[in-house]
């Protein structure tokens, strides 16, 4: 029967140019919701229709994906869905993508969060045209970064997506939004600088004549060993604020505590991944002696930011802002993961990017809910709200549940493997990182105990408060379905995502 | 045959939780969707009893053979989902089933004024079964954890089922964290046995040797097996762990029943019983557990000499059972360990199987004391014994079914728990004198284990007597409870009168369950069991069993002349030592105390220590950058002179210094 859905959906998609149309059709999107004019609905619903057909193939290319061979060759050997257009070809630029297993869950939680959060905007009345528009410039922009192969186009579609984030939090967010936008602009711009330089570097001394991924992953095993080290330190660095990881994340906090909560869901659920990705797509197998001699560098960072994040989570009064550091917690998963350089911890930090994708997206949407209803997220003037909103109250709790790790639910998987690796590999070294499955568990069960139960607060007006709306309830219920359908079945993702990671042990000579 | 239907078991419950959770309201029909849930739950107890019918006759699902789906893989390790049936099984399937059933129709009674959240409280109540079911039957680790983390959130959504409380929030809470504590030890076990073993299939972790054979140092197996048992300590409550389970009474009482008896808190002993081929091959955690299961039972004990809240006393009375099932599985495995080395012996699996049996004897009458306790709260409205008295009178059938189960957790032949209990004893003191260095311990062990039935004995009756005789101290108009909550009782009743009679009826209990292991533990122990008629004369002929019966008799009536005949008054004792140490009790030994301020000060402490450090130290290094960059180049502006000869001065001695750099170092070339 599966076999049957692969060729099915493999027929539909054949012969069409799936990546370039997911990448542009929200663009015209957005172009189409610009010249739009005032209505409301008809905003609203272009902005759906092209950020949803995206979402149709990418749940066509999951189906369609082939997964199980593994094909011979390098790194990136064999990309699907392959299309390549020349762009200067003097500079030997071209425009050129294609997908793989660390691809793919990334480019389906992409038009997937935008759907959702543009659906979960409904109400948005303020400047609706840019705000839309904004949006879907930004699913161009994630979506290219997942599928790009030419690190020139590359790093431009990885600065387009700063900017409508930047203006996102600047003229949508909350009382502080200036300060919070241009902090994340200038320190993930600092990081992009610091990458450029490096994905330069690597280009001018591999002597190469392209910029595509494939070729300069090729040329890449002839650096000398200091390069690579000084050359993965930059792009660590680059990736690793993107991240974010322990010390430069406090640009996160701020940004998502002004940001709208679409915003939010679309920082924390996908540019965050794009560090993740980065590491993990140009890093690791173009710079693979690089990688293995500062792999103890990322696992401590990555370990020192599961647990601090998540002891700093405990003492956050507002609800929004330890979502946001819990995020800082999950992605160090994703940093352990890799520093393993093993399969099953490679493997795991990719569907522990996804995971969080989706449960994060519930959690900064409840934040969105609770901020639109009660006219606070403060954690001490909430309490018993789930009287007046049985309906969020469960939401947040399944959220929570799925993000602490709970069996059933897709953190439960992602997590497991990553214990595994890590145990695999510094042995003992595990019981530090472990600890943070308390810690997380203590700070959303109490922050959930402190704001959704207990008597009815009287610091705040409840009288009008009323539950989620349809528009909120629908994304989350969406979210939390899949997060149950990916907690059950992991091995969905899971048996999609082995092959990529295969291919780049080879490339770096692991296991 | 029915055994290959056994996954249908959890499905049931689990189908009536999406029913409730899923239809629209007006489906519900009655009683917020009870009638699925005990129709559901009904189906998976007849389906038990075919199971375990099909073990009676010999028929087990144990090995690699048994059905079973891929899970997850990745690279080395591959998990899957199957069925494992064993009389280990059997005897949780029995438990779960008969009790959960139980329970579900108690229910209807029980919560018949809740409103509108009834619906929650039966969707919970399926899941919890159905979890339940699933964690008995997982036939490797992983399936189990999963069951055992879902078992957990279950217990975590009904403890706290009237979440406006305050104190429910809180205890839910708390039961959800402590018993984490326990599953991040249980997790580390489990990922060092996926580690080394390659697996967390039963059948192949269960094999003779397993754990040395797969290049395990003896240290690290330990290691994992304490580990291991570090789950069970959280889940069943042992010390220090244990202060999760008295503060868990905020939840409705039929959850307070599901969790004593037939669910969460016997997961932990379940693993223990079920990880014993594995035990057995490293002595030093068995005799951790023993010694943890001894502590639990005796400290759990004393805090119930105090306590005033009905439920309280029950709870610290489960504790302190579960710290005997401990004790008889450390004891017994120790047992078999000894003997491993030095040749065959007769009744080798006799602790742990007495373990088993009072796990299964506690299920019924522990069951039943909760819903009685239950009958009795809803009749008076309170849970404070100082308020009770003279119940008997109006609620006949709760008093008498009530002072069945405590005539059974006490000890008082031919009540269930005497025979179990007996067992578990009877264990450790062989242990004294088969356990080898060990066998100091266990003596002391064994005598902490007489103290513990004794006080079980005293504190139990203690109980009765207050609630049920003597003068009627509120004027609460108490009234017997409706039938759907009595008849739950009375079958309980029966089940707390005779359950212990399984140890002399056909082969035995012992020599049932003994199969369970011998199968596993391999073949080089032969693990027989003694002809249940022999061991009954030899129970009735050992001065153990004497000095046990004699000291719960002596607490049984130790309560009576107290509480009941008023010959010596308890105030007297107020002051002094003993007043004291009244308090330390009460206090519950500030265990829980510590605990509070340990999270509250130093971990939330440490919080907000590191909250700050973020916002200022590097957070304000941050901002400190951003203001020197902006000052500096309010600074550096200063050099745009706007005269060419500087700048091209500044080009030249730019250019020279680069030439230097790349002469000095080669760029490129290293």
């Amino acid at each position: 029967m599966l076999e049957g859905a692969q060729s099915f959906a493999q027929d539909l998609l054949s012969g069409l140019p799936v990546l370039s149309i997911m990448i542009f059709l929200p663009l015209i999107g957005a172009i189409l919701v610009f010249l739009a004019g005032r209505s409301m609905s008809i905003i609203r619903v272009i902005s759906l229709i092209f950020s949803g057909i995206p979402l149709i193939f990418a749940v066509l290319l999951i189906f369609a994906f082939s997964w199980g061979a593994i094909p011979d060759g390098e790194a990136f050997a064999d990309p699907q869905f392959y299309e390549e257009y020349e762009w200067i070809p003097s500079l030997g630029v071209s425009f050129a993508v294609g997908i793989d297993g660390i691809s793919l869950p990334l480019l389906f939680i992409t038009p997937l969060l935008t759907f959702v959060s543009i659906l979960f905007s409904w109400d948005v009345d303020r400047r609706p045209r840019e705000y839309f528009g904004l949006i879907l410039l930004m699913q161009v922009g994630v979506t290219g970064v997942f599928v790009l192969l030419d690190y020139l186009v590359f790093y431009i579609f990885w600065e387009i997506v700063l900017i409508p984030m930047y203006f996102l939090i600047g003229i949508w967010g909350g009382p502080n939004k200036d300060y919070a936008s241009i902090k994340f602009f200038i320190y993930t711009h600092v990081a992009s600088l610091v990458m450029l330089l490096a994905i330069m570097a690597i280009y001018f001394n591999a002597g190469a004549t392209t910029f595509n991924m494939m070729e300069l992953g090729d040329a890449a095993s002839g650096f000398t060993r200091g390069f690579q080290i000084i050359a993965f330190g930059a792009l660590l660095f680059g990736f690793g604020v993107k991240m974010p990881m322990v010390p430069f994340h406090t640009w996160l906090p701020d940004a998502h505590v002004e940001a709208p909560t679409a915003g939010s869901v679309l920082l924390a659920g996908l540019l965050l991944k794009m560090g993740g990705y980065g590491l993990i797509r140009v890093a690791i197998p173009t710079l693979p002696e690089g990688a293995s001699y500062l792999a103890p560098l990322m696992a401590v960072i990555g370990i020192v930011s599961i647990l601090y994040a998540a002891v700093v989570c405990l003492a956050q009064k507002d609800l929004k802002k330890m979502v946001a550091y819990s995020s800082v917690s999950h992605m160090g998963f994703v940093m352990v993961g890799f520093a393993t350089l093993s399969y099953v911890g490679i493997v795991a930090g990719v569907f522990v990017m996804f995971a969080h994708g989706l449960v994060t997206a519930v959690l900064f949407m409840t934040c969105g809910v609770v901020q639109h209803h009660c006219g606070t997220r403060m954690i001490p003037k909430l309490g018993g709200i789930s009287e007046k909103m049985p309906k969020l109250a469960t939401y947040m709790t399944a959220g929570f549940l799925a993000s602490l790790g709970l069996p059933g639910l897709v953190m439960f998987a992602a997590e497991f493997m990553t214990f595994w690796a890590i145990f695999n590999n510094w042995g003992l070294w595990l019981l530090v990182p472990i600890l943070s499955v308390a810690i997380t568990a203590g700070y959303y069960l109490w922050a959930l105990q402190r704001s959704m139960f207990g008597p009815l607060t009287d610091k705040i007006e409840t009288e009008n408060i009323h539950d989620a709306n349809w528009y909120e309830s629908a994304p989350m219920a969406i979210l939390i379905a899949l997060i149950a359908l990916f907690g059950i079945l992991p091995a969905i993702m899971i048996d999609r995502i082995g092959d990529a990671v295969t291919i780049i042990l080879r490339a770096i000579g692991g296991g | 045959m029915m055994i290959d239907y056994a996954w249908l078991i959890p499905v049931f419950p689990i189908i009536g939780f999406l029913i409730i959770s899923l239809v629209p309201k007006k489906w519900l029909i009655w009683e917020g969707g009870a009638p699925y849930i005990i129709g559901m739950s009904t189906a998976s107890f007849v389906l038990s009893i075919l199971v375990i019918i099909d073990v009676l006759n010999g028929h087990t699902l144990t090995g690699p053979d048994s059905p079973r789906m891929t899970w997850l893989s990745a690279g080395s390790f591959e998990l899957t989902f199957g069925i494992w049936i064993d009389q280990l099984t059997a005897v949780m399937l029995l438990v779960v089933s008969l009790v959960g059933t139980l329970v579900v129709i108690y229910s209807v009674g029980y919560m018949h004024g809740e409103g509108e959240t009834k619906r929650r409280y039966y969707a919970e109540i399926a899941l919890f079964i159905g979890v339940m079911f699933g964690l008995v039957l997982a036939d490797n680790f992983v399936e189990m954890f999963i069951f055992w983390e879902l078992v957990g959130l279950c217990s975590y959504l009904l403890i706290g089922f009237w979440k406006h409380k305050p104190s429910a929030a809180s205890a839910a809470k708390r039961a959800f964290i402590v018993t984490r504590v326990g599953d991040i030890m249980l997790l580390s076990g489990l990922i060092i046995l996926l580690r080394y073993v390659g697996t967390l299939d039963f059948s192949e972790l269960f094999a003779e040797g397993s754990l040395e054979g797969s290049g395990m140092s003896s240290g690290m197996a330990t290691l994992s097996m304490i580990l291991l048992f570090g789950g069970a300590i959280g889940k069943s409550a042992q010390f220090p762990l244990h202060e999760w389970l008295p503060d868990a009474m905020e939840g409705p009482t039929t959850v307070s029943a599901l969790i004593h008896a037939a669910t969460m808190v016997k997961a932990g002993v379940y693993l223990v019983a079920r990880s014993y081929p594995m035990l057995v091959q490293t002595p030093d955690a068995l005799a951790f557990i023993a010694i943890i299961g001894g502590i639990t039972a005796l400290i759990a004990a004393t805090n119930a000499l105090v306590a005033v809240d009905i439920k309280r006393v029950l709870a610290y009375s489960t504790i302190s059972q579960l710290g005997y099932m401990m004790l008889a599985l450390g004891a017994g495995g120790l047992i078999i360990t000894g003997l491993m080395h030095d040749g065959g012996h007769d009744g080798l699996g006799a602790g742990y199987s007495s373990g088993i049996f009072h796990m299964m004897n506690h299920a019924f009458f522990k069951a039943l004391l909760f819903l009685a306790a239950g009958s009795v709260i809803h009749a008076v409205g309170t849970n404070d014994m100082l308020k009770m008295g003279g119940l008997g009178k109006t609620m006949k059938i709760t008093s008498i079914t009530m002072l069945i189960g405590s005539l059974s957790i006490a000890g008082i032949p031919p009540f269930s728990g005497f025979w179990s209990k007996d067992e578990v004893l009877a264990s450790t003191f062989h242990a004294f004198e088969d356990a080898g260095s060990y066998s100091t311990v266990f003596l002391i062990l064994w005598i902490m284990g007489v103290a513990t039935a004794f006080m079980t004995a005293f504190y139990m009756f203690r109980m009765w007597f207050m609630t049920f005789t003597g003068k009627q101290r509120s004027d609460a108009h108490a009234h017997e409870s409706p039938v759907s909550m009595t008849v739950p009782l009375m079958i309980l009743a029966s089940l707390a009168a005779v359950s212990g009679f399984a140890f002399f009826i056909g082969r035995g209990f012992f020599s049932f369950m003994s199969d369970s292991i011998s199968s596993t533990i391999g073949s080089s122990v032969a693990v027989e069991a003694i002809h249940p008629l022999e061991s009954l004369g030899e129970i009735f002929t050992s001065p153990l069993t004497y000095a046990s019966l004699i000291v719960s008799a002596v607490g049984l009536f130790t309560a009576y002349s107290i509480y009941y005949k008023g010959a010596f008054s308890v105030s007297r004792l107020a002051s002094g030592v003993t007043g004291k140490l009244q308090k330390l009790l009460a206090e519950r030994y500030y265990i829980s105390w510590f605990y509070d301020a340990f999270a509250y000060n130093i971990i939330y402490g440490i919080s907000l220590v590191a909250d700050i450090f973020d916002r200022y130290v590097i957070d304000g290094a941050i901002n400190g950058m951003a203001w020197l960059s902006s000052k500096s180049g309010a600074f550096i502006r200063r050099s745009q002179t706007g005269q060419v000869q500087n700048y091209v001065a500044a080009i030249v001695i730019g250019g020279c210094l680069l030439l230097l750099f790349l002469i000095v170092f080669e760029w490129g070339e290293w």
